[in-house]
């Protein structure tokens, strides 16, 4: 479960220091684009472990280091605006705050946008726990001509303020001997108790006896004024959290105030928060009269201008897209031909020489190596997406983009950022589900993977190509051209209708800062892909390497079966081919390609060729070539890889052109499996097939990475079984219409 | 009047909040309140949503979440 990693990373990483030393534990809050993530890349760096709040996806940062003989323990929050209940950042921020409760909290607060930034301080400050303020991004307050009185802040609030610039390094010093020295003296660093003006005072000192007489064990678990004000706002989920129903005073103790107000106690309390943070922010803050026209104004004049930003926008995607794919393309084909060619051949040798059987050595390479190699094709591709991902969000472009596409997007019950993890999905599903991360609210983030499938990803070319290529040669274009705009309108469809259905109600709000751009760190960017691209080799790859070796079992079980019919995936196709008849293509060898597909569906072309394809073993036999021979090979291999990488990168900005390099053996493969299926298949009914290959089911990875970023199988369940609807339902549909209309028999 | 139907480079000055619920809230927390000035900088390319000046920051929001905030235009 990803649910306890975060926790076991805690727990291991906290065993191997001495236990009798005491650690102190210092959680990180601030807004979302105040360089939070930047300072504490910047505290920790490698120290950092990634993993998940419980039962929910929002990230779950940890660190354990030492600091001049201090241990400290690092939480980060999520990043959140306020602490109220209405978010999952800000649920798991609150609930983290006030049960856990950690020795020190440090505020993350952006200088250029104080009084916003200073909203949440106002609410830590409620909490009675030590604070201390990263005052960050300090250098570009000052640019902007600010000048901010640390001291009477310090003042104001009761809580030392450290000005810091986290991308630069700065102030991080000061921020540590800050925070070591709180640990010894915590008492000096409690926050003053803000005045929330008489009306405010007098009904939360009401509500504060009352609660101090009826429950005093509460009060000495809980801090007095976040109970009485939690009370009085009358939040739900922070009473249910301590086990508290309505008390009855407090309505009688806050009609006087909401009379006096004539708004509800949550508006009234807000209010008077900002008022604070508006208050403190004019006490401190004195801005230059005359304001310059900032960098983020002028790109945006351009960026998000009527008529130039989709255009920009869409020019924009292209360009990641391909430099995604293109780059990452070379390497993965590298790793399939390392891992199929010397790595398969050193433990055939190796097995050899201890006289394996020969099952040992096809579960070895056949189940095992190619397993391995199966996971880490994918890695490229992954590390190249969260490059560029994690660049788009950090730039702050990615709200731009949001805010583009948001229109069309909400059309079909999306979100505007879910415009990109769809578009990935072209090139391939996985990276595509893991980029749904961007998207903060749960409904979003599930309707969108749910559509991402119908994204015809590049594995499932391969499929297309055999079978325009032996039907549909003189129409190649328009043929691949309509599974593509077919996927496209399915998605629509089921947008529609999953917006009607299974996510019903009220479709979430689309209320988001437009943060200035800023340059992520070179560090920040590397920490994130790397992160990324970890958690996917360790987590997912678990996973597909024990699918491949069941796939292997599959293939090879009976013992000693020799035909392809006989195994269990031969049986499972001859089990599965009546439910396919009525489309067309009800044979054992179809249904067996098509579960083979569960895996990927780059080996459906594979497993049909093995079925259909009698195969010429003798052909095969080459001259093994020796371990010398293969080191050569895998370096320059690789070096080949990395310069075509290079290559397509540049292609990509139309200075080389790309080299098309396939090699004659595949062909030579494709054009017998052509001549076969053409047999097999009527044009309609090979129609059909590619129709069904295109919307079936997604692969065990991607069943994986929706698995991993849910915590739950349950949306590649209902993915699974819409799909597989959907492609009986459609498949069915052209089929008996072609034959009613009398196309291809 | 709403701040829907302002126009970019428009100034208003909120003065009453429709939304209710955790729309108003999360809404207030953005430091969208009663007496603020806000100004509508752009408008997204297919028509929805809006970008506002709030607070000195740039926050965006779809029109129809814009119709539940009263304005008065401000010079």
């Amino acid at each position: 479960m990803s649910a306890q990693t975060a926790e076991d990373i805690t727990q291991s990483a906290e065993h191997g220091l001495n236990s009798r030393e005491k650690i102190i534990t210092i959680a990180v809050a601030g807004n979302p684009n105040s360089g939070k993530s930047t300072l504490i890349n910047a505290l920790t760096g490698s120290r950092l472990h990634v993993g998940n709040w419980p039962g929910v996806t929002v990230e779950k940062k940890l660190a354990i280091f030492e600091y001049e003989g201090t241990k400290i323990r690092l939480v980060d929050l999520p990043g959140t605006y306020s602490l109220s209940p209405y978010t999952q950042e800000e649920i798991i921020a609150g609930d983290y705050l006030v049960h856990e409760k950690p020795d020190l909290v440090i505020n993350v607060v952006d200088a250029t946008n104080l009084e916003r930034n200073l909203y949440l301080t106002v609410q830590l400050l409620e909490l009675g726990i030590p604070v201390i303020v990263a005052m960050n991004i300090y250098d570009e307050a000052l640019t902007r001509g600010y000048e901010i009185n640390i001291k009477t802040m310090e003042e104001l609030l009761g809580v030392r303020v450290i000005p810091t610039v986290a991308t630069k390094k700065t102030g991080l010093d000061d921020l540590l001997k800050a925070i070591t020295g709180a640990a010894d003296s915590a008492f000096l660093h409690r926050p003053k108790r803000l005045n929330y003006g008489n009306d405010i005072e007098t009904a939360a000192s009401v509500v504060e006896s009352h609660v101090r007489n009826s429950n005093p064990q509460l009060v000495e678990n809980y801090p007095l004024r976040w109970l009485s004000f939690k009370l009085m706002e009358g939040d739900h989920h922070a009473m249910e959290g301590i086990n508290l129903g309505d008390i009855p005073f407090v309505g009688e103790a806050t009609k006087h105030l909401i009379k006096a107000h004539g708004e509800d106690i949550e508006s009234i309390m807000a209010d008077e928060r900002y008022a604070l943070a508006a208050g403190i922010a004019h006490e401190v803050l004195k801005k230059p009269e005359f304001r310059k026209m900032e960098v983020t104004e002028k790109i945006d004049r351009i960026v998000l201008n009527r008529f130039l930003g989709i255009p920009i926008f869409l020019a924009a995607m292209w360009l990641m897209f391909k430099l995604t794919f293109d780059f990452s393309a070379p390497f993965a084909d590298w790793i399939d031909a390392m891992t199929t060619g010397p790595f398969k051949r050193w433990a055939e040798a190796f097995l050899g020489f201890f006289h394996a059987p020969a099952w040992t050595t096809s579960l070895v390479t056949d189940g095992i190596i190619a397993g391995v190699g199966f996971v880490i094709v994918f890695v490229p591709v992954i590390f190249a997406m969260m490059l560029f991902i994690t660049f788009l969000e950090g730039s702050g472009y990615m709200a731009r983009a949001a805010f583009v596409m948001d229109r069309a997007m909400h059309a079909i019950g999306l979100h505007g950022k879910s415009f990109i993890p769809m578009l990935l999905g072209f090139g391939c599903n996985v990276p595509a589900v893991y980029a749904t991360r961007t998207l903060e609210n749960p409904r979003d983030k599930a309707l969108t993977v749910l559509l991402i499938p119908l994204m015809s990803c590049g594995a499932r070319l391969p499929v297309y190509v055999v079978f325009i290529g032996a039907f549909f040669p003189s129409h190649a274009g328009t043929v691949l051209w309509s599974l593509y705009v077919m996927g496209i309108g399915l998605a629509i469809v089921m947008g529609l209708i999953f917006k009607r259905t299974l996510f019903k109600g009220e479709s979430p709000m689309f209320i988001m800062e437009l943060p200035p751009y800023r340059m992520p760190s070179f560090k920040s960017l590397m920490i994130h892909t790397w992160e990324k691209g970890k958690h996917f080799l360790i987590k997912a790859g678990t996973y597909i390497l024990a699918v491949s070796i069941l796939v292997w079992f599959l293939l090879n079980l009976p013992w000693g079966v020799e035909q392809r019919k006989d195994s269990y995936l031969g049986q499972m196709g001859q089990v599965i081919a009546p439910a396919l008849e009525p489309l067309g293509f009800g044979t054992w060898e179809a249904a067996a390609s098509l579960v083979s597909g569960l895996i990927a569906k780059e080996i459906v072309v594979g497993t049909m060729g093995e079925i259909y394809v009698q195969k010429a073993d003798e052909a095969d036999k080459k001259e093994i070539p020796t371990l010398k021979d293969d080191l050569k090979e895998i370096g320059t291999s690789f070096a080949a890889a990395a310069q075509h990488a290079a290559e397509n990168v540049i292609s990509t900005f139309g200075i080389a052109s790309m080299s098309s390099e396939e090699s004659v053996e595949e062909t030579e493969a494709r054009s017998s499996l052509r001549g076969v299926i053409k047999g097999q298949f009527t044009p309609l009914s090979a129609y059909v097939f590619i129709t069904f290959v295109l919307l079936y089911m997604p692969c065990v990875v991607v069943a994986i990475a929706m698995r991993q970023e849910f915590g739950t199988w349950k949306w590649f369940g209902i993915a699974f079984g819409y799909q597989m609807a959907l492609a009986w339902g459609v498949a069915f549909l052209i089929f008996q219409g072609g034959k009613l209309l009398g196309i291809g028999g | 009047m709403t701040l829907a139907r302002l126009r970019p480079g428009e100034n208003g000055r909120i003065t009453k909040m429709g939304a209710i619920g955790p729309l108003k809230r999360r809404l207030m927390d953005m430091g969208v309140l009663i007496g603020e000035r806000i100004k509508v900088e752009k408008i997204a390319p297919l028509g929805d949503p809006i970008e506002v000046t709030i607070k000195n920051y740039n926050l965006s929001l779809r029109k129809k979440e814009a119709e539940g905030i009263e304005v008065e235009v401000v010079k």
